[in-house]
Order: structure tokens, then sequence, then C-alpha cells
């Protein structure tokens, strides 16, 4: 049977719902690491739009979610404890800092983009570290205390809530990026990753496309970082962390670039195995995180997500 | 996995025998700590302070046997200390959480303890505020603060009046600048200079230098361990502060698992701190012994005792309150009793630690290897950090 492209999108999209479902149900005691999985999802899905559909290598996420983070909290703090308005701050300030460092970073390619972007994430931490008064330093802000969402879900401490909360919102991103990756800027976005030079030669703003493309994947990681102040409630220096990029970017190469379940399930993948590794062997775990990711990069260096296409060649003899 | 020797492992068993009766229940304590990436050490001292615990003390309290879990946090991640906190308060159904390096992720769990009222015993996290943040939180580790000011005292006791502050550019650094300022000028010392180093720095030279130039009667540094501290006290003895005059006055510094990277320039470096390996006492000789028995590797340091002392603590509060947490802090409170490190007891308020803090000296010992000396003692000092 042939599926359209259409059916497919939304027989993926059902099963992604009912594996939400059947998780909240089947893993009741867990809630609050498969919310961990959930929000760092959305955070490898910003680092899909830019670097799987625009082709836009960065190692600078974090600084993004950092900004979402601190956002969120702060706005929490000093102003309304209100989710869905936090959520909304977080993205903003995840836009406005992709934005403006987009107004640079957007004019490099290469390893000098790579270096740039490690670099704004760098001083956005100093910057964090220094205004102690405000964001707590090294000891972390503290002092977050949320509302209910929308005045009737209390964030409970199971952590159910949490969940639910942070599945829809999950659910939302998937949707506007599905909607934009067919829109006239996510094909010309597509046309950029394959040749630059190309696009140029046809008369498409490359360097503008690109600015709006950083901007929007600034503005979903931001949200990542409001989820994450909003769940644990304490934001910490951390969240500026290389390793917090390094690693999203690891989880979408190990489910395939470019196409967004791709980094749903490369993140579910990666966050399952550390966390069941780690808890097995505490000490050792990094070296099965390291054999897992070598064999999706020699094996299938389309992500896990190009596994059928890849036993179907291996099968058939290839073509 | 490291596992003690079988010999070890039947010592508890037989003293079950011997009991005669099952015991009644099991009292789960759940211990996050970094076990993997770049600060597992602190993982590993405090597993290994805990079976050296138990293997002295057995594994159970009165009708309670005591089980240990452990969950990684990676460093300081907050996070993750709340979703394994999580996870061990509601599947594992732990009745005690232990551990916690480091402040934020100390502060991400407060409210998950206030909530299912569950003692929290914080092994290191070195905050004075962390106490404050939930009423079920006790603290056998030490703060800034309560070793910082006994260490600016007992250099104005020295005669010590100008001295110089450098410090590494992050929270704690901070906090002990200030520590020792407030301290030193309370007593009538100056200081003429506040340096503070770029995390990242690894050439001191030039900040010694400036130190040199100023001429104080001593130089406080306080870094993190590891690394930075090695090329610190490298560029003191380099530019030959020590000859020029200049005491070195640290805190952590000379730590044991470091002290034998630093070879002998750390000879004569002063510290203030609550535990030395080399502490001369029954408890920390019979500590020490079991320790080196049954991990040879290993040596004895500030989190061995943090985690030895957290153990104790959870121990007592099994012994009076069972899974009882209201119960359980209310026995903590107050409580005093002999440690390793000398005679502690918990502060009824602020939950914090009460211990000696110890001058040290950097010295051989009689084989011949770096040993942190302790060379005058203050006693029963409590969390100074929060009048502040």
């Amino acid at each position: 049977m042939k599926l359209t492209p259409l059916t497919k999108g939304l027989l993926a999209d059902a099963l992604l719902i009912i594996a939400a479902v059947v998780a909240f149900y089947a893993f009741p005691y867990d809630l609050a690491f498969l919310t961990r999985i959930v929000i760092m999802a959305i955070l490898v899905l910003s680092i899909d739009l830019i670097l799987g559909l625009g082709g836009i290598v960065t190692l600078g996420q974090a600084a993004l979610y950092g900004s979402g983070a601190y956002a969120a909290g702060l706005f929490a703090i000093h102003i309304s404890g209100d989710p869905l308005l936090g959520l909304a701050v977080g993205m903003l300030a995840g836009a406005a800092i992709a934005f403006l460092s987009g107004l640079l970073l957007m004019r490099a390619e290469g390893l000098t983009l790579i270096m740039l972007s490690i670099a704004v994430a760098l001083v956005l931490q100093e910057i964090a570290n220094r205004a102690r008064d405000w964001t707590g330093g090294a000891d972390g802000m503290r002092g977050i205390r949320m509302d209910p969402i929308l005045g009737l879900w209390r964030f409970d401490f199971i952590g159910q809530t949490g969940y639910i909360y942070v599945c829809c919102v999950l659910f939302v991103v998937l949707f506007a990026l599905k909607v934009l990756k067919a829109s006239p800027l996510g094909l010309m976005a597509r046309g950029i990753h394959e040749s630059p030079a190309r696009m140029r030669a046809i008369g498409a703003p490359v360097y503008q496309r690109r600015l709006i493309l950083y901007t929007l994947g600034g503005a979903i990681a931001g949200i990542a970082g409001a989820l994450a102040a909003q769940i644990t409630q304490l934001v910490s220096l951390e969240v500026f962390n290389f390793s917090h990029s390094a690693e999203a970017v690891i989880m979408l190469i190990l489910g395939g670039a470019g196409k967004l379940y791709g980094a749903i399930i490369g993140t579910v993948i990666f966050m399952v195995v550390h966390h069941l590794a780690a808890s097995v062997d505490p000490f050792n775990w990094l070296f099965i995180i390291g054999a897992l990711v070598l064999g999706v990069v020699f094996f299938v260096p389309q992500g896990l997500l190009g596994v059928p296409t890849a036993l179907k060649r291996l099968i058939g003899g290839g073509k | 996995m490291n596992t003690p020797s079988k010999r070890l492992l039947a010592a508890p068993i037989l003293l079950a025998l011997m009991a005669g009766s099952a015991p009644a229940d099991t009292i789960r304590v759940g211990v996050i700590a970094p076990l993997s990436g770049p600060f597992a050490i602190w993982g590993q001292q405090f597993q290994q302070a805990i079976e050296v615990f138990q293997a002295q003390n057995g594994t159970e309290v009165g009708d309670h046997t005591i089980e240990f879990l452990y969950r990684d946090s990676g460093g300081p991640n907050p996070d993750q200390s709340r979703a394994m906190a999580q996870e061990l308060l509601i599947r594992e159904q732990v009745d005690y959480i232990g551990g916690l390096v480091f402040t934020p992720n100390a502060l991400a769990v407060a409210e998950l303890l206030t909530q299912s009222e569950t003692p929290g015993v914080i092994f290191n996290a070195a905050t004075s505020i962390i106490t404050q943040q939930s009423d079920y939180f006790v603290r056998t580790g030490f703060t800034l603060w309560q070793v910082t000011v006994p260490m600016a005292d007992w250099a104005l006791e020295q005669g010590i009046t100008t001295a110089v502050t450098a410090v590494t550019d992050y929270g704690p650094g901070i906090d002990a600048e200030n520590a020792f300022r407030s301290a030193f000028e309370a007593g009538g010392g100056t200081v003429l200079d506040q340096i503070r180093m770029p995390i990242s720095t690894t050439d001191f030279a030039p900040f010694m230098q400036r130190v040199r130039d100023q001429s104080p009667q001593a130089v406080f540094g306080f870094l993190p361990a590891g690394p930075p501290t090695y090329a610190f006290t490298r560029a003191y003895n380099e530019n030959d502060l020590q000859g020029a005059g200049i005491t070195f006055l640290g805190t952590g510094e000379t730590d044991e698992t470091t002290l034998d990277a630093l070879g002998d320039q750390a000879l004569g470096l002063h510290t203030a701190y609550h535990y030395s390996a080399a502490h001369d006492s029954a408890m920390n000789h019979a500590f020490t012994a079991m320790l080196a028995e049954m991990y040879p590797d290993s040596v004895a340091n500030l989190a061995s005792v943090g985690a030895y002392d957290g153990a104790a603590l959870i121990y007592h509060m099994v012994d009076v309150a069972g899974s009882d947490g209201p119960a359980a802090i209310e026995a903590a409170r107050g409580y005093a009793w002999e440690s390793p490190r000398g005679p502690v007891s918990i502060d009824p308020v602020t939950r914090h630690i009460t211990q000696n803090v110890y001058i040290r000296e950097v010295d051989h010992d009689e084989n011949g290897r770096l040993i942190n000396r302790e060379i005058a003692t203050i006693e029963a000092v409590p969390d100074l950090g929060l009048s502040q």
C-alpha cells in the first residue's frame, strides 16, 4: 500500500499522541523524567529547524534556551506566575537574542559560525554570572513559583500537570514547524540548505531568510528554556553550558536531521538509553552512549529514521 | 563497580543472624551525587564512605534495615537533580535523601522535600542559604563562612595585619572574599587589594606579581580544587612569595585527593578547614584504616567525612523516628556525636553542623607523604554566613 505524504504525516502524529498517552499511564512514577525528555525534544526540534532544514550549523543553541529560561524565571518572580504568559516571555526572549546575535552570526558560515555561536552562549553565561542580584549567579535563580495553568490546573507533586502541559506545547510546536516546513519560507530554507549560491543567483535574499529562520529557532529554544524553568522552578548558569548545545545536536543526528520526527525519536532514544544505562551502572554509562552514537554515525548516517531505508537497501541489494 | 570484600559483606549478615528476629522494614536512602563526568570523584568518595560506615555499624538500626540507592546528578544540573529526587521519592519510595554536591542541585530539591516531608541530608553543597529553603534540610558538610572567618581570625592572631585576597571570579569565590574581608577588617586588619581571577585562568604569574608588588603579609586564595589550585600554588612558589614574607592562607586548596599532585611545592601552605585525613583521633584512625582496607587506592577528604557523618546522622534519625520525616528532623536538631573530624553537633536553629575548624599546615608525615597537619583548633564553629 502506498501512503501519501499527508496521510503518512497524520499517521505519525496519531502515533506520537498515542505514545504520549501510553507513556503517561505506563510510567506513572517516571513523569518527571518523561517531562525532561519532552522539553529536550522541543529544544532539539528548534535545532532541527535551523540545522536540519536551513543548514545553519551552530553549537550555541544553549544561548537561546538559557535566555528563555532566565526570562521566564525573572518574569515569574517579579511580574506574574502565570505559566502561559511566562512561556510567551521565554519565547520572545529566545527570539530577541537569536535575532540580535543572528544579525552578526548569519553573515558567517562553517567553522566561524560555530565558534561565534559558542561565544554568544559563553558571553551570556558570564553576564548571568555577573548579574548576581538578578540571577543568583552560580547559586541559581530561586523563588520561581507557578500559578495553576489557565487558573485551573495546579502543578502537582508527581508531575502529571507538568507532563500534560509540556506535551501540549510540544504538539503545538510540532504543528507550527510542519506548517512552516511546507510554507514558501520552508521551501526557500531547503533551497538555501542545498546551495546558497544558487539561491542567491535566482534572487533569493539568503541572509534575510537565514536570519528569520534563526530567529524562529530561537523562539522555539526559548520556549524549551521557559518550560524547564517553570518545571524545575530554578534556573542555574548551566543552562548556557556548551554540553547542552552539543548533546542536543547529538540527539538530532541520532534521530536524523531535517526530519521533525527524527528529532523526537533521537531525543527519546538518547535520554532513555542514558537514563537506563546510568541507573544500571552510574559510573560507566557514558561508554554505552558513546557506542550508540558511534554505531549510528557509522552504519546509518541518516539517523535512526533512516534505518528502514538502510534495511530495505541491504535486503533488496540496493539500487 | 567496586565491591567490598566478602568478609566485610558477611559481617552485617552475621549481625543480623545474631539479632535473631527478621527486621520489620527497610528504610531506603536515596543519594543524589555526581557519579559520572568531571565531578565523579564526589560520588565515589560518598559511596565509599557510606560503605565504610555500614561495614563498621551494620545495616540495621533497631528494627529497620537501611539501604542506600545512588542516582547520578552529573555536574551542577538542577533539572536532573529535581527529576532524580522525584524518581527516588515517588517510584523508589525513599524515606531520606542524601548527597547534593552543588548549590543549585540542592535548591532544586528543596520544595520536593518540604512537600513530601522527607529529610534531606546535604553532604556538601556549601551556600549558607540552602538550609533555609526547606525545613527538611540538614547539612553535614560546611559553609565557606564557617571556615573562612576562622582563617582570618587566626591570621590576625599571628600578627598579620595586611592581606590581599585573590579569588576565582565565581559565586563561591566571591563569598569567600566577602567572608575573609569582613572578618579580617572587623579584627583590625587591612585588605590592600581584592583580586578576582577569571575562572579559566591558567597562568597565575601576573596575579602573583600584583600581590607581591603590594607586599602584604599574607595572600588569601580561593580556587576550585583541581588544576587551577595546582597552577596557583606553583605560581606562588615560582614568584617566591614565601621568600618575600607573604603567607599563603586558604581553605580547601590542599584537599587530600589533590595534595599528592601538588607535590612538595605545597609544603608550608596554611589552610583552615573542618577536616584533615590526618586528624589525630581514634575515630578518624578507625575510619581511615577501614577505608584503606576496603579501597586501597582511596584517601579520605571532605566528601568522605560529609557522607560518613551524613550516614551517621541518618542512622540516628532512623533510630529515633523510623520513616517519620518531621520527627526525624526533630531528632536531628541538637544531636551531638563524635565524628572522624572531631566533636560535631547539629545546630537546632539553622540545621547546619557545628564543628571544630582546624588551622593546618602542609607537612610530611613519618612515611614522607604530604598531609594537612593540624596546628591549631577553633572549637565549635557554627555557620557564620546567615547573619551576614
